[in-house]
């Protein structure tokens, strides 16, 4: 039996409300912090400094004519993108955003594997969604999709596997409670790559070549307009969240924060807010200062390069799992 | 090894002095000669064998009414020498250059499609400016074409777009098609690439989408009106093209300019290949996903805007020269602002240059791309940025200058790499030189008039002009039968010539390496009203004009 409060809190807080409203202020914070770092103004035009532009962006183009290419299939076309939109916002369920699971008590030992696993299955779909709507852009986008993700899943799980063997742990919840140190002081080799195939995953430049404006127009999302557009833009953000909160929870402690008293909920979400924004300055800084590689050059880079840099960084770690032990009694007692 | 105008003539009369039909050297650097159809081609390989860097600029044809005059413009170092031939108008068939010189093709489709001159042994003569419904016999630059003729034309002819049934490997690949609208292009222009999985096997490219038949139009105007009309050619280099089509009419007329006109002239074309190259570098940036270097490019390009403003008192169509000079003049206070805000560009330069050698992203996707080889950028007479940057030192500012630049120190720059960075590289260096150029221009302006009165008759005659435009040689042939109305004005832009050597480079290379390429080249497709349509279910495809689809558009309303 559910009572009320599960209710809420999956509807409105911490749930999907929440998560709407959190997933358009990331999209408004990192247009601004993009546009900043690009000497432009970013938007301005709806609410206080533009705030409320992902809204009206998302209503313009739920409002829009919705096509369907001619031989497309439509049920996979119209499904691909609610299913990408609906697998991220199951994900983000899992985060502890006021200290415990939207559900109440669904964590359990492994769930950092479901997360990753969903992540994989949601970028399936957006080849799938390309591949099925038959345009050449779409066909070559979804095929880059699938190069670029089975190349890149790999290290993801590698490099998050590492904070998982320093906590003992494979449970978010337990991550965050056995991380008395954040584990970017400890494993800082391992954030470096994690961002970087963060970035790979997100497909922001330099790994944008999925959707490349230049080469394949919108790549996999060449054919999509009106509503399947606004939930795969959604879709994106809820993406770029995902990703800065499974890093904040796997490298900066998640909800815990320096200052806690008074209500524990409020200060557990404000904290995890400020490093996820934190991690979304960071990507966006990545994807400013770098022009787009070319598909090539991306799996050269992740087959010759990162893949074994993971596997050795990710059995240094380890290896020197005793002497870290140690590091992080020092640190605390230095904190 | 550079030859000057005497010798050049006294060469081709000493070797072809039977061939000649007449010979004249109006004026420093320009030779006319006439010959029977078919020696021309003997006088062109000779000419080419006598420079290294020697290339045909463009054809033009006259319809003299009792025959059509073809007029082959030919830079042979620095000197421009026009064969011209005489051909009957009933059968117009001449002899093809392409297998001398495989550049030449491109000219001769122009002529072909818009004269209806037929080039024996030119291997594609298929439309280049013209849509495929365009009747067979109907050539708009001929004098007795009736314009209201377009009115009566069926623009629903089923025409199918060139298919490969030749080779079945070649149906096997995937068709890309890229424009007329796509986002890596910014003007209308067709290319099909066969990509096989990420590699482009090969290419068609298609021209004319904006093709508003301006030389026709300039034939009705006045002198006086022709300026304006051919400021809009292109909106980026818009001084370039007043500034030949005046120097060649004021050539015709015999009018000298005022010294302070002519570097006032080259200021405004300076500043406007400033801005040009800017616009270039940044989009070369957004081409390559590079947005910050995009945005940073074009707020350092508002300073050249806002001088252009400042010195012809409008942003992007300047309206800046006329016949026997400038419209305006500049003061004292302007000067110096002028100079304080090109000393602000100077410094962020220093900027650019930097990022161009050191960024590695940027050099990761440019770097060793879109090779043109010295041998291939002549054999396909591409001219201006693109062949310097395939080691050939043409510059029509050095060569053969018009306006000021014969009196001022600057450096032809010259990259031996030819690949899309060092064509990147040079426009920077370039930029540095315009910089130089235009400082010391204002620095040491001439006092007098800014403009001399020009009669509004021009005697007959007629002059080939040239200089450089941002993008490479702009070429102008002029021919006036002595009244306000030319009676041919024939434009050859750069583009035309550097888009001859797009298929080659892009063979082989990645799709993604496609916009590199291609903008590297700084193309500009200002030369339509028609849209192509293709029904997968049939494999029809066909072309219909704007009014069509108003129409099919009204009656979905209704």
């Amino acid at each position: 039996m559910m009572d009320i409060i599960d209710v809420f809190r999956i509807v409105v807080f911490p749930g999907f409300v929440f998560f709407l409203v959190l997933v358009m202020f990331c999209e408004w914070f990192s247009r601004k912090v993009f546009a900043r770092m690009q000497n432009r103004r970013g938007p301005t035009q709806a609410g206080p400094l533009g705030i409320l532009q992902p809204l009206a962006d998302f209503l313009k183009l739920l409002l829009k004519e919705d096509i369907d290419p001619h031989q497309a299939r439509r049920s996979i076309t119209f499904l691909m993108p609610l299913l990408t939109l609906s697998l991220y916002i199951y994900s983000l369920t899992y985060f502890p955003w006021d200290g415990q699971p939207v559900i109440r008590n669904s964590g359990f030992e492994g769930d950092l594997l479901l997360l990753l696993t969903l992540v994989t299955f949601a970028h399936f779909a957006l080849f799938l969604s390309g591949w099925s709507s038959r345009n050449p852009y779409s066909l070559i986008g979804g095929s880059r999709v699938l190069v670029q993700f089975l190349g890149y899943d790999i290290p993801l799980i590698l490099l998050a596997a590492a904070p998982a063997f320093l906590s003992q742990s494979l449970s978010i919840q337990t991550i965050i409670s056995n991380q008395s140190v954040p584990y970017i002081l400890v494993i800082p080799w391992i954030f470096v790559i994690f961002i970087f195939i963060l970035q790979a995953e997100m497909e922001k430049d330099p790994f944008d070549t999925t959707h490349a404006e230049t080469e394949l127009v919108a790549g996999y999302g060449t054919e999509f307009s009106g509503k399947k557009m606004a939930f795969i833009n959604l879709a994106q953000d809820f993406e770029e969240v995902f990703g800065a909160a499974l890093t904040a929870v796997l490298f900066l402690g998640g909800p815990s924060g320096p200052v806690f008293f008074g209500v524990p909920a409020f200060w557990s979400i404000f904290w995890f807010i400020i490093k996820i924004l934190a991690v979304i300055v960071l990507l966006e800084f990545i994807r400013a200062m770098v022009a787009r590689f070319r598909i090539d050059q991306v799996v050269k880079l992740n087959w010759r390069y990162l893949t074994p840099i993971t596997l050795a960084s990710l059995i240094l770690t380890i290896w020197a799992a005793p002497l870290l032990a140690n590091y992080i009694l020092f640190l605390e007692a230095l904190l | 090894m550079q030859t000057t105008e005497t010798s050049c003539f006294n060469m081709i009369q000493r070797n072809f002095d039977q061939l000649i039909l007449t010979a004249t050297a109006p004026i420093q650097r320009r030779i006319f000669i006439e010959v029977r159809p078919g020696d021309h081609r003997d006088l062109a390989s000779f000419l080419l064998s006598q420079n290294e860097y020697s290339w045909l600029s463009t054809i033009s044809g006259v319809d003299k009414k009792d025959s059509i005059e073809l007029n082959y413009h030919m830079s042979i170092g620095n000197d421009l020498v026009t064969i011209r031939t005489k051909l009957p108008r009933e059968h117009p068939e001449i002899q093809t250059l392409t297998d001398i010189l495989p550049g030449a093709g491109v000219f001769e489709r122009e002529v072909h499609d818009l004269l209806g001159v037929k080039f024996l042994g030119n291997p594609d003569l298929s439309r280049l400016l013209l849509p495929e419904y365009w009747p067979k016999n109907s050539f708009p630059l001929r004098k007795d074409w009736d314009p209201s003729s377009i009115a009566n034309m069926s623009c629903n002819t089923v025409i199918p777009i060139q298919t490969d049934k030749k080779t079945k490997t070649i149906e096997k690949l995937v068709r890309i098609v890229v424009g007329p609208q796509h986002p890596a292009l910014h003007e209308p222009e067709r290319f099909v690439f066969k990509v096989d999985g990420e590699r482009v096997v090969d290419v068609e490219t298609r021209l004319g989408y904006v093709h508003r038949g301006i030389e026709k139009a300039a034939e009705s105007m006045t002198f006086l009106q022709d300026i304006h009309l051919v400021e809009r050619i292109c909106g980026i280099c818009n001084t370039s093209h007043t500034n030949c089509f005046c120097s060649a009419v004021e050539t015709i007329a015999g009018i000298i300019l005022p010294p302070r006109a002519k570097y006032l002239r080259m200021v405004v074309t300076e500043l406007n290949r400033i801005h040009s190259h800017f616009l270039l570098i940044g989009v070369a940036g957004f081409e390559l996903g590079f947005e910050t270097f995009f945005q940073y490019s074009l707020r350092d390009r508002e300073i050249v805007l806002n001088l252009i403003e400042m010195v012809t008192g409008n942003r992007v169509m300047s309206e800046f020269n006329t016949f026997g000079g400038v419209r305006r003049d500049l003061t004292p206070e302007t000067i110096a602002k002028g100079i304080k805000e090109l000393h602000k560009l100077q410094k962020r330069m220093k900027f650019y240059k930097e990022f161009l050698e050191t960024d590695a992203t940027f050099r990761m996707r440019t770097k060793g791309v879109g090779i043109l080889k010295k041998k291939d950028a002549l054999r396909l007479c591409v001219v201006g940025p693109v062949a310097r940057a395939s080691g050939i030192p043409i510059d029509i500012r050095k060569n053969d200058p018009c306006t000021a630049h014969e009196d001022l120190p600057f450096d032809m720059i010259v990259y031996k790499e030819g690949d899309s960075l060092a064509r990147f590289q040079l426009r920077v260096d370039e930029i540095i030189e315009s910089i130089r150029i235009i400082t010391e221009a204002l620095t040491h302006l001439p006092d007098g008039p800014y403009r001399v009165r020009v009669p509004r008759r021009i005697p007959e005659g007629e002059d080939v002009a040239r200089i450089e435009a941002p993008r490479g040689e702009l070429i102008y042939y002029v021919k006036s039968s002595g009244g306000i109305y030319p009676e041919r004005v024939k434009v050859r832009s750069p583009t035309q010539a550097v888009l001859n050597c797009f298929k080659p480079v892009v063979k082989g290379s990645y799709i993604a390496d496609i916009p590199a390429i291609l903008i590297s080249m700084d193309p500009c497709f200002s030369c339509g009203d028609r849209m192509g349509f293709i029904d997968i279910n049939t494999q029809k495809h066909w072309v219909r004009s704007t009014q069509d689809i108003i129409k099919t558009w009204r009656r979905g309303r209704k």
